[in-house]
């Protein structure tokens, strides 16, 4: 991940562009992440930073089970107003697992939305560069 | 098409009956099918055979090609000949690089011209600032200011003299926020242009959202210290260029004009862009016009810096005077150093300058001129003057004769010359003297020989300008001449001491002469007696009679030959003549 941003953007415009090169089926995609903060009840998301985007991460802390409702709740709002766009759940914290909140049938279980999800811990790195994968390639065989 | 129609033709066929008429339908159906079978075996032989098929395309390709291109695919003609073409040159560049380097002259040379030239004159405009900066107050100024700030003297010298430079041009995609293109000035440090534009883009939205006006206004600029980001607008692109200092507002139509060439130029591959930003690199050249740089207007003509130039003339003056000091300070040095070498006696052999101080090396001979008697007459100053003569003795002529000078002390009358080697002494000196002479001249320094041909003794010059005189007819001498008689005696004395000591032998002839009167033979007679006469008396005083050889001459020898009285009474007389010859071996 390449960063020369602060983390204070955040806070203050909302967002924080990073890049990152993932390499998918011997590919290098170089892909720059704009990193949004969810919705909470400080601070509203800004929709129009989603325009433009190809693809995207939801990250829900499953110890906190409204994040996950947030996130889909986030994603449907995506899905109604710019389509089908590929996305991949991150339930990050997979090293606390003992902890987490969310029950297993509210995660989305179709065939597709099984691809969509993946178990990570930004603690340990475990799952990170592989959620990053799984997106680039949804993204490359996107029709658009 | 009719060969359809042929082909029907023959299908009832099985209904009739072969026996009968199978002559016959083999006839009719060579009739009818012949020309067909040659048809297809021409068109199969068309097909099978390859240079058949070759020729065929042949005749066609160009066309087909064109055709292609007028129905508006392109795209698909290029991207299937693309890959061979590559595959072609890269071919012929590997088999012999000279065809397409020879091709491709006529565009590289300007080109590559064209891109030195900038670079030299980008290099040279720097060149110049620096230059111009560096010799002036006001870079001496900004030197302190580079130093108190900690920023380089390059800096201070683009803040002070900059108005503005661009150092950044972005060209992003509206949509996505991502970078199409990215250009820099020379030696700008940048970040990463991707994150850059992305981030400008989200402030862009910010901005956007967070003071939205009802006319979807956009964020013009930023100012970040001494930065200022300009971004234009368009419907599918944005320009955003990083200024160091003010741009005129024009430069925002400069923008503007850009940024609508752009979308005009690009408009579909903006619109389908999916990530791909290799086709906007063609944008670049356009993003690089907007990479400008103005300076400060240069001091006009009337605001001349008197000052700078009044210092530098009486820099310029000091250093001159300062300069022709120096060098007529070393033109008097080396005028003394010649004139001292000039001095006999006196050898300059080095002088040199160190540490502020003259040098003068070399050797003195005790009589020669003291050097600080020169060095006080140049007017140079004494104490910056290190001389070290050496004594020795100095076999210069002058220097010679003066040591046999003042050693020899000759009385007055008497000259000393010494040249080559030989002293000559001229003059008349006493006996005594001659001897001092004979014994000690060999050995002064600088004397090889002596020369006496022009000394005479003074004895023998005094011997020989006595006259001693007689009354007529008479053989002994007027009376009141003891005295003459007694240095007489003295002078034959010493003649002969120093005939003595200089190996020599002194040989006086004493000559007697009559006047004119009486006969011839009475006056010999005479003549003889007055000679032997004084030699009488000169044995009588002491001195020894073989030395004397008196003769009588008569008035063959006069001494004045007019009739006069007095002239007769000197012809009554008699002389000395002195004559000295080397002992022989002989006694």
């Amino acid at each position: 991940m390449e960063s020369i941003f602060d983390e204070q953007y955040h806070t203050t415009i909302g967002v924080k562009v990073d890049k990152k090169v993932v390499s998918v089926d011997r590919e290098e995609v170089t892909l720059v992440l704009w990193d949004i903060h969810g919705e909470d009840v400080f601070q509203k998301m800004r929709m129009t930073y989603l325009r433009g985007m190809s693809g995207y991460l939801l990250v829900v802390d499953p110890t906190r089970r409204q994040t996950l409702e947030d996130a889909l709740a986030l994603e449907a709002r995506v899905e109604e107003s710019m389509g089908p766009i590929p996305w991949v759940l991150v339930l990050n914290k997979c090293d606390r697992i003992a902890e987490w909140e969310v029950d297993s049938e509210r995660i989305p279980s179709s065939e597709r939305s099984r691809e969509a999800v993946i178990r990570t811990s930004a603690k340990t790195g475990e799952g990170v560069e592989e959620a990053f994968s799984r997106l680039t390639r949804a993204m490359l065989h996107s029709p658009c | 098409m009719p060969e359809q129609a042929q082909r029907r033709a023959p299908a009832p066929e099985p209904e009739e009956r072969p026996e009968a008429s199978d002559r016959a339908f083999e006839e009719l159906r060579h009739i009818i099918v012949s020309p067909e079978q040659e048809q297809i075996v021409e068109i199969r032989s068309r097909i099978e055979n390859p240079e058949r098929r070759v020729e065929d395309v042949s005749s066609v390709v160009a066309e087909a090609i064109q055709l292609r291109r007028q129905q508006g695919d392109a795209a698909a003609l290029s991207d299937a000949l693309a890959p061979t073409v590559e595959e072609t040159l890269r071919e012929s560049v590997r088999k012999d690089p000279h065809i397409l380097a020879d091709a491709l002259f006529p565009v590289m040379g300007p080109a590559i011209r064209k891109s030195i030239t900038e670079t030299l004159r980008s290099m040279l405009e720097s060149f110049n600032e620096a230059l111009e900066h560096s010799f002036s107050v006001r870079g001496v100024r900004w030197r302190i200011e580079s130093l108190r700030t900690g920023k380089s003297f390059a800096e201070i010298v683009l803040m002070h003299s900059l108005l503005y430079r661009v150092e950044q041009v972005f060209l992003i995609h509206r949509e996505t926020g991502l970078a199409l293109g990215h250009v820099t000035a020379a030696s700008v440090a940048t970040q990463d242009p991707s994150l850059v534009a992305g981030m400008l883009s989200a402030i862009q939205q910010f901005v956007r959202d967070s003071f939205a006006s009802p006319r979807q206004e956009s964020l013009d600029s930023m100012t970040v210290g001494g930065l200022e980001v300009w971004i234009e607008d368009g419907p599918h692109a944005v320009i955003a260029a990083v200024i160091r200092g003010h741009a005129p507002a024009d430069y925002r139509v400069a923008l503007k004009q850009v940024l609508e060439e752009i979308e005009g130029e690009f408009g579909a591959a903006l619109v389908n862009f999916q990530g791909d930003t290799g086709p906007f690199r063609a944008a670049e050249t356009r993003l690089e016009t907007l990479l400008v740089t103005h300076y400060r207007e240069r001091a006009s003509s009337a605001r001349r810096p008197w000052m700078a130039i009044a210092a530098g003339a009486l820099l310029l003056g000091i250093v001159t005077g300062w300069i022709s000091h120096t060098v007529y300070q070393n033109h008097q040095w080396s005028k003394l150093v010649r004139s001292l070498s000039q001095h006999p006696g006196i050898v300059v052999t080095s002088y040199q300058k160190s540490g502020g101080h003259w040098q003068i090396r070399g050797f003195r001979d005790p009589l020669a001129s003291d050097p600080a008697g020169d060095l006080a007459g140049s007017g140079l100053d004494r104490r910056k003057a290190d001389l070290e003569f050496a004594p020795f003795y100095s076999l210069d002529d002058q220097i010679v004769t003066e040591r046999a000078t003042s050693l020899l002390a000759p009385p007055a009358g008497v000259a000393l010359r010494e040249r080559a080697g030989t002293l000559a002494a001229s003059g008349i000196a006493s006996s005594a003297w001659m001897d001092r002479f004979y014994e000690r001249a060999p050995l002064i320094a600088g004397v090889l020989s002596v020369d006496t041909t022009k000394l005479r003794n003074s004895e023998i010059a005094s011997l020989e300008s006595t006259v001693l005189t007689f009354p007529r007819g008479r053989s002994e001498l007027d009376s009141g001449q003891q005295d003459v008689v007694a240095r007489t005696a003295r002078d034959l004395s010493a003649v002969r001491q120093y005939a003595d000591h200089t190996s020599q032998q002194a040989t006086v002839w004493i000559i007697g002469h009559t006047d004119s009167s009486g006969v011839e033979s009475t006056n010999q007679v005479l003549s003889n007696q007055r000679a032997a006469a004084i030699t009488v008396i000169l044995v009588r005083d002491g001195v020894p009679k073989g030395v004397l050889i008196p003769r009588g001459v008569g008035t063959a020898q006069p001494l004045r030959t007019d009739p006069s009285e007095e002239a007769q009474h000197l012809n009554r007389s008699v002389t000395f003549r002195v004559k000295l010859s080397p002992v022989s071996a002989a006694p």
